[in-house]
């Protein structure tokens, strides 16, 4: 052990350091000068160098298990795995309040309207799990298009899409039907139900888009009850679904705490026709809405592949603007 | 693209956290999950590192942190590191003759380093195993480099104290 001579006790840490080479001049200079009268600290030093050497022995011996050829396969396959399910986010605002658009290697996996205010990491951690990092700059393209057609500037979002959000077949079903609503088209939950083989499946259909990953993108604001009133949408939102149709030219009037599409200021269209007439055409009137698409523009109509009846001739009577 | 970089990251480093986790923990399989963990970890932070950033003292950060975690939660630590440093004790093949250590003497280094309280010893292995320098240490152990350097210097004397007996002087160069 080092002598307990206050000296050599104040001298210690300058000869470790010295001992580890990390010494300054001034204190090699001082443990040089010391250690030629001190043998204590002499020997001292000799053993800090000593155990110094031990470490770098230590060092440079091969370590049993040194092989990292199997963690590193396997940290591959782990990496690709956790690349694909990786997901790049940015929260912006928009017209509707602040939005979360996420995407994957595969395409744009969510897009979800946030509360104003509140606790939003904690609320996007829920909606992206761990596997997210804010990406800004890789989904500034998809909010610039986004706030475009927020804006009524455009009526398309061709985007690769990542549909693993999705809950299962039946939802992936209810989601592409919707997916294939026109721009400016309405239909109602059972409209959806008998485009996907299950007229029955009303219910079913309501509740698969009251979880829709893709919203806006899957224009589930332009599903609607059988009523003609908009129903529900993000949470308690029908506001939202309100003013994004309007953005399509969808007419709306408010009725106790919800809207009604007003099918009058609707082109309209049995589910599956070929041909589109002004809802005054025959008897539409007295056809449910449950068996119609509605349009609210003739080009909506047309740009779907349907044409304009020749009977009430909408193209010869438009509806007035 | 981002991800391209962090393949390099990923060859540059990934075997040595792999040895610093071996050193650190129980052997083999812990280190091939840890090492695994902490680039998993590395990848999703990767792109919100600063450019410029020190990746190497980044990845023995995590690493460091993630090697603790198991400790606590695996509760087994020094009877596993023990273990593991008698194991390694017994095979220690091409030693020039001029650094032959007797491996009762490696044996009760071991054991010391072994017994270290947490800090002390991940700092002494950051620092005299991989030669890190004291800021980066600070950083895997969330400390300032003046504690992890007084973590090692604290280190370095129970090493020394724990190998009383045992050490033959070198006579100090003048």
């Amino acid at each position: 052990m080092s002598s307990q001579h206050p000296v050599c006790r104040a001298l210690e840490p300058d000869l470790l350091s010295v001992a580890v080479g990390e010494a300054g001049p001034a204190a090699a200079e001082r443990v040089t000068a010391h250690v030629a009268g001190c043998r204590l600290c002499r020997e001292e030093l000799g053993h800090y160098r000593a155990v110094e050497g031990m470490m770098d022995t230590l060092r440079r011996v091969p370590l049993p298990g040194d092989d990292a050829t199997l963690a590193r396969a396997q940290l591959g396959s782990r990496l690709a795995d956790l690349r694909s399910r990786m997901v790049g986010f940015g929260i912006f605002p928009s017209p509707l309040g602040p939005i979360l658009i996420g995407r994957s290697e595969q395409g744009v996996a969510i897009v979800q309207y946030l509360p104003a205010g509140g606790s939003l990491p904690g609320h996007v951690r829920r909606l992206l799990g761990e596997d997210a990092v804010e990406d800004r700059v890789a989904t500034e393209g998809l909010r610039a298009e986004l706030v475009e057609y927020l804006e009524g500037r455009r009526a398309r979002l061709d985007w690769p899409l990542d549909r693993r959000r999705m809950r299962g077949d039946f939802q992936r079903r209810v989601l592409d039907a919707t997916a294939a609503l026109p721009y400016g088209a309405v239909t109602s939950y059972a409209g959806i139900a008998a485009r996907i083989g299950a007229p029955s499946a009303v219910r079913p259909v309501a509740q698969a888009l009251r979880w829709n990953p893709l919203a806006i993108v899957i224009p589930c604001h332009r599903v609607i009850g059988s009523s003609g009133a908009l129903t529900g949408y993000a949470g308690r939102h029908v506001d939202l679904k309100q003013r994004l149709l309007a953005v399509e030219g969808v007419k709306t009037v408010a009725a106790r705490n919800d809207f009604k599409v007003n099918r009058e200021a609707m082109y309209t269209m049995v589910t599956g026709d070929r041909e589109y007439c002004v809802p005054t055409c025959g008897s539409l009137r007295s056809l449910p809405l449950t068996t119609l698409t509605l349009f609210s523009t003739r080009e909506g109509a047309e740009a779907s592949g349907v044409a304009p009846c020749t009977t009430c001739r909408p193209d010869l009577h438009p509806l007035p603007a | 693209m981002a991800e391209d970089a962090f393949e390099a990251v990923v060859a540059a480093h990934h075997a040595e956290i792999r040895r610093y986790l071996l050193r650190i923990t129980a052997g083999g399989s812990d280190a091939d999950d840890l090492s695994q963990e902490t680039f998993l970890r590395a990848f999703r932070a990767y792109r919100g590192l600063a450019p410029g950033a020190n990746v190497r003292a980044w990845l023995f950060a995590i690493a460091t942190n993630l090697g603790r975690n198991h400790f606590r939660a695996q509760g087994r630590r020094r009877r596993a590191y023990a273990a593991a440093a008698l194991e390694r004790t017994g095979a220690a093949p091409d030693r020039a003759d001029g650094q032959v250590l007797a491996d009762e003497t490696r044996a009760q280094m071991e054991r010391v380093i072994t017994s270290l309280p947490a800090k002390q010893r991940l700092a002494f292995i950051m620092r005299k195993m991989h030669e890190l320098d004291y800021t980066e240490i600070g950083v895997s152990l969330r400390c300032s480099e003046e504690s992890a350097r007084a973590h090692v210097f604290q280190a370095l004397r129970k090493v020394r104290r724990g190998l009383d007996g045992h050490l033959v002087g070198t006579e100090p160069r003048s």
